[in-house]
């Protein structure tokens, strides 16, 4: 069976201009994902394994020699940095939106980590003392 | 004791919420000698309850340039107490005490869905909140010592768990503008920001906050939060503050980095505040010499061979870096909807990095230029 990856419950991330911005609540770094790092993402929000990120990638751009090992190593950038966790089941999201547009080709992912947050998560961190939930959440 | 979710759960205690209440029965114990400042804050009535005047004078008036008559009740009231002052002791802790190192400060939260409780063990400053139903408590053990953090950013948890609740975003930034139109400066701490600010106060400029500042979304508005601002010995220096708009207690160590002092902008520059100001662009300043991040070239000289300031655009992307980590980092919660409320202003507005001059005027004129521009 397939392991599924998808995106860490304390990420929070938003997409600007494409380039993904991740935050993780857990330390305060942070991260930036350029290239094709975005569509990677996105099929990342809901569980997806690593052959069906090649597979996606590929019937997005055609037969690429380089996406195989460039999914590879970003997912473990991902799940090093703790920004993606194992889930056992494939999301709905498991092709990308449209195939590529005239004139565009596929470029390696980006990723980039920034820990200049982390002094301050240091200095003043938060201790959780209910972790069941709540405002502004929905409780569990 | 400690907190026990799964006690919570099988009692159907809600035990942020119990210590709400209790820390509001203390207040109601220690609010014999009250007083009550009512300001309009993002466009909302807010009643700051205070018990005993040293409250007013050492934490909370930085907001009465915001004060405002209105009529009925307020939409969000914060009412606060301390031990010295009237003898009445917060609610036993629900949780662990938790050990602050020097320099450092620590926080405890306990929250529910009513009800958030921060407990700063640095600080020791308490906060109760019902954020829905716009209420708070805060308390401090002694109004007469207020720590240096607080009384540079006088009850921020209080305040931003209500605004968030009500769709105003806590923002780690700046705003400084002309008629009514303003950019926001962005960047985490020592990035210039409220060097910026009180630059362009003294350029004649308006300004609605150098540190933090509460931003609405759908009218792209910076709400302006406590009349102070945070300057470093040199920037005080190059700003030529005078000594009697200097807070008394001087440059104090801060979290971040370089000591600074707290300036009231009240006395310092009365005419440039501002309750609010339409956003119009983000500003990243960057002090780093001869080249910043953002930008490639060390650039032009002025005739004493100064560097003169540059303003260069960034990508949204780059905005939203430079705004979005510090703000959530310190806000510690809410972050998913933070994150989306600053990326949607990064949509709409466009960024600029400014490499800042040595010269304090020059870098006012490059904002002022700006927002002539795009206002």
């Amino acid at each position: 069976m397939p392991e599924y990856l998808r995106i860490g419950p304390e990420i929070v991330h938003e997409t600007v201009d494409g380039e993904v911005i991740a935050i993780d609540l857990d330390n305060g770094s942070y991260y930036s994902l350029a290239g094709s790092g975005p569509l990677i993402w996105s099929l990342l929000a809901e569980g997806i394994s690593e052959a069906g990120l090649r597979d996606a990638l590929e019937a997005r751009f055609g037969a690429v020699e380089t996406i195989a090992g460039d999914v590879s190593t970003l997912l473990e950038q991902l799940r090093e940095n703790g920004l993606i966790v194992a889930t056992d089941r494939e999301g709905a999201i498991a092709t990308l939106p449209a195939k590529a547009a005239d004139g565009e080709t596929y470029e390696a992912p980006r990723f980039e980590r920034y820990t200049d947050m982390k002094d301050y998560f240091l200095l003043d961190p938060i201790h959780e003392v209910d972790s069941a939930g709540g405002w502004p959440r929905p409780a569990a | 004791m400690s907190a026990d979710p799964a006690a919570e759960r099988a009692t159907g205690v809600d035990l942020a919420d119990a210590y709400f209440e209790q820390l509001r029965d203390r207040f109601e114990d220690a609010s014999a000698s009250s007083g009550s400042l009512d300001v309009e804050m993002a466009g909302l009535p807010l009643r700051l309850h205070y018990a005993g005047e040293a409250l007013r004078a050492n934490l909370l008036a930085p907001f009465e340039h915001l004060a405002a008559g209105f009529a009925g009740d307020p939409v969000l009231a914060i009412s606060a107490f301390d031990t010295a002052s009237s003898g009445i002791e917060p609610p036993e802790p629900l949780w662990d005490p938790v050990e602050a190192a020097p320099g450092t400060n620590p926080v405890v939260r306990l929250r529910s869905a009513q009800a958030c409780v921060l407990a700063a063990a640095g600080s020791r400053a308490l906060t109760a909140a019902r954020p829905e139903a716009g209420e708070a408590i805060f308390h401090l053990p002694d109004a007469t010592a207020v720590p240096a953090g607080e009384r540079a950013a006088p009850i921020r948890e209080a305040l931003q768990l209500l605004m968030a609740a009500r769709g105003r975003v806590m923002t780690h930034a700046g705003a400084v503008g002309r008629e009514g139109h303003g950019v926001l400066l962005v960047g985490r701490g020592g990035s210039g920001k409220s060097t910026l600010a009180l630059s362009c106060a003294l350029a004649g400029m308006e300004v609605a906050g150098d540190d933090y500042v509460l931003l609405e979304p759908d009218s792209l508005t910076a709400h302006a939060m406590q009349s102070t601002a945070k300057l470093t010995e040199d920037s005080a220096g190059r700003l030529r503050v005078p000594a009697a708009a200097i807070d008394p207690a001087g440059f104090e160590p801060t979290l971040e980095g370089p000591a600074k002092a707290l300036v009231d902008l009240r006395t310092f520059t009365p005419g440039a505040l501002r309750r609010r100001l339409r956003i119009v662009a983000v500003v990243a300043p960057t002090t780093s010499s001869p080249t910043s991040s953002f930008l490639s070239d060390s650039g032009s000289k002025d005739e004493v061979g100064r560097r003169n300031p540059r303003l260069g655009r960034i990508s949204a992307a780059e905005g939203l870096r430079a705004v979005a980590p510090s703000t959530i980092v310190q806000s510690g919660f809410g972050g998913g909807g933070s994150l989306a409320t600053l990326a949607g202003l990064v949509r709409r507005v466009p960024s600029y990095a400014l490499d800042l001059s040595p010269d304090p005027a020059a870098n006012a004129a490059v904002v002022d230029s700006l927002v002539a521009g795009l206002g």
